[in-house]
């Protein structure tokens, strides 16, 4: 974004080695489909996965033979924790400042909601919910909604289509709440946002810090 | 008595699968065919081989989020409106009298099938030629969310991001002409318009006061829906506001087979995880006056309103039922049957549910309505079975009712009903539905 005037000139910033992280590497990171720009244009689709193994994006370190009657899912079973969740959106690029999300504290690992939790996750059928509640860097940030549209678009991207991604700003931290909230949780609207190009533009920016 | 459950079970998926997402499948008014939006296409697929007949592609630049089959074409002609992200509406025309001549007017429903069936096969090596884009209908600022005909075909309604709701009428129909004018603006609304639906043409549909016969209703991101209608002076007015959903209205539909001559009802679905349904509220005496061309002048209920008056003003929605709560999450579509009368809904959680009215309390409902005007939203409507993971973990955007056509129809085959939903995985699956 060239901006004269940034909404925030004096962000605070977090050192990345203060940042959340996980004592010992535990895995690498979930990688999406393998072209960004379709993941952007059509997240979580745009690649093919059904009933093929040899093709599938996500690690198969697990056989995946309960015999689902419709098609085969090749999810892996491990579940999906918080800090994983934090791992994907924490290095997204602020669209005005020099940084991370999780630098500016944007984006804060206790402010990550999975339901059901990691831990009572056993049906992998079982559809679970992210909830990434987000506190823009001073309230009358206007780029909230981009922010909450990259967040929602890179998890989406890498999350295996069984989680269903909500993205809200944190209670009382922007003065359109509302407004935000309600056009990022508008599947429509995220999905002609993603079709334009400038918007796209910007997001690919912001994602290119993502691992 | 036992009461009834419904087994819903998965058929073969129709081919091929797209493998990305696809929007919305609409069934052809008539013909065994249904057309499903995805991308920037639509695929339109045989409904008696449950594989692909055609693909409209080239006239959009964005997705196209909605397509409607418009009503009342001359044999061997198709013609289907597209409405797309790029913020136009498309018009398209499938001309297969040269392949399919010698079928002549007056053909049955059957042969019409079976005529379109050959030039299917005819047409697999060239198939996209057969479809001419002919016209894009241009106004809106953004995105093009829904686009429908009105029962004759001659008005099409397109609604968008940009608040506002459009009708168009097909003014060149009688000579054949592409010409298309637009008679109304409607911007009364406060959000996105996501979905617009015209009233079938049934008994209890006739005009009423000063309104012409066609009515519109609109469903939007403002959380209501409104509805329509055309006065005496040739102008689309709001005549109601249907308030009580706390989410986007995603859409709506208007009962297909209304109980005799009453005016049909409005189901809608929403965001907040809800299907509701609307009433008219109609007085009895009234209408037989009007019917019998009545001179009434005054209405007691308004403590003597000119006639003149009142037929200027609002009409009277009343939400009549709240369905058993079954979805977890947004509800993106529902579809009512007019053969059965069931309701199955589907959204973002991946659950089909099916619904039936409870004929006893829609009784004692009816009842309450004629004798009291506050009316208890009370869920008449019982749930007759669901499917979970009906799409794998995908979200699914569209469920409709259609006629099945296939060979596995046997001999009900254009009677027996079957459902279609529409998935973020872009499989198109149809399911066999039987209540026991």
């Amino acid at each position: 974004m060239q901006k004269s005037d940034l909404d925030n000139a004096n962000p605070t910033i977090f050192d990345v080695s203060q940042l959340p992280s996980r004592s010992q590497k535990k895995r690498s990171v979930r990688q999406g489909p393998d072209s960004k720009y379709d993941s952007i244009l059509f997240p979580k689709h745009a690649w093919p996965w059904a009933g093929s193994k040899t093709t599938s994006t996500w690690p198969s370190d697990e056989e995946d033979d309960d015999g689902d009657d419709l098609r085969d899912d090749n999810f892996v079973e491990e579940p999906i924790d918080q800090q994983e969740i934090y791992d994907l959106i924490s290095t997204i690029s602020d669209p005005e400042h020099p940084h991370t999300l999780g630098q500016l504290n944007v984006v804060r690992l206790p402010d990550i909601h999975l339901s059901p939790s990691p831990a009572e996750r056993s049906d992998p059928k079982c559809l679970s919910t992210v909830l990434v509640e987000l506190t823009p860097t001073i309230n009358h940030c206007s780029l909230a909604t981009v922010i909450g549209l990259a967040v929602r678009a890179r998890l989406e991207q890498a999350l295996p289509p069984s989680y269903r991604v909500d993205v809200r700003m944190k209670d009382g931290s922007h003065a359109q709440d509302d407004q935000v909230n309600k056009q990022l949780a508008d599947k429509e609207r995220v999905a002609a946002a993603l079709e334009n190009d400038t918007l796209r533009g910007i997001l690919e920016k912001m994602l290119e810090t993502c691992a | 008595m036992a009461k009834p459950t419904a087994r819903i079970e998965p058929l073969a998926a129709l081919k091929p699968d797209l493998y990305q997402r696809a929007w919305q499948s609409v069934p052809h008014p008539t013909l065994p065919l249904l057309a499903t939006t995805h991308a920037n296409q639509v695929t339109v697929f045989s409904l008696s081989t449950l594989s692909q007949h055609s693909v409209l592609a080239g006239g959009h630049t964005r997705s196209v989020r909605s397509v409607t089959w418009q009503p009342a074409q001359p044999a061997g002609r198709l013609r289907l409106v597209t409405g797309s992200f790029d913020a136009s509406a498309g018009l398209w025309t499938w001309d297969g009298t040269g392949a399919g001549a010698g079928a002549g007017g007056g053909e049955t429903k059957l042969e019409m099938e079976i005529t379109l069936d050959r030039v299917d096969e005819e047409e697999q090596q060239n198939e996209e030629e057969e479809w001419e884009f002919n016209l894009v209908l241009e106004g809106h600022e953004h995105e093009v969310k829904d686009v429908a005909f009105s029962p004759s075909g001659q008005y099409l309604a397109t609604c968008s991001r940009d608040k506002s709701v459009w009708i168009w009428e097909d003014v060149g129909a009688a000579d054949g002409d592409d010409e298309w004018e637009t008679v109304a603006v409607l911007s009364e609304h406060d959000g996105d318009v996501k979905a617009v639906a015209w009233c079938p043409d049934v008994p209890g549909r006739a005009a009423r006061g000063r309104y012409s016969a066609d009515v519109l209703a609109s469903a939007s991101y403002d959380n209501t829906v409104r509805i329509w209608r055309e006065d005496a002076d040739g102008e689309w007015v709001c005549v109601a506001v249907l308030e009580g959903h706390d989410g986007t209205v995603w859409g709506m539909q208007w009962e297909p087979r209304p109980e005799g001559n009453k005016f049909p009802r409005l189901l809608t679905f929403s965001a907040d995880a809800t299907i509701r349904i609307w009433s008219l509220r109609e007085e009895e005496e009234e209408e037989e006056k009007e019917g019998e061309g009545g001179s009434r002048l005054f209405r007691s209920g308004l403590g003597g309103i000119p006639n003149t008056m009142r037929r200027s003003m609002r009409e009277d929605w009343d939400c009549t039922a709240v369905f058993s709560k079954v979805h977890t999450r947004e509800i993106y579509s529902a579809s009512w049957s007019a053969k059965t009368g069931i309701v199955a809904s589907a959204g973002s959680d991946g659950i089909i549910a099916l619904y039936r009215e409870e004929s006893e309390t829609a009784a004692a409902a009816a009842a309450a309505t004629t004798t009291t005007v506050e009316v208890t939203p009370e869920s008449a409507w019982r749930v007759l079975g669901t499917v979970s993971n009906a799409h794998g973990p995908y979200e699914i955007n569209h469920i409709t009712w259609c006629k099945r056509f296939d060979p596995g129809a046997g001999e009900r085959r254009g009677e027996e009903e079957m459902l279609i939903t529409t998935g973020d995985d872009g499989v198109i699956r149809p399911w066999q539905v039987r209540i026991s």
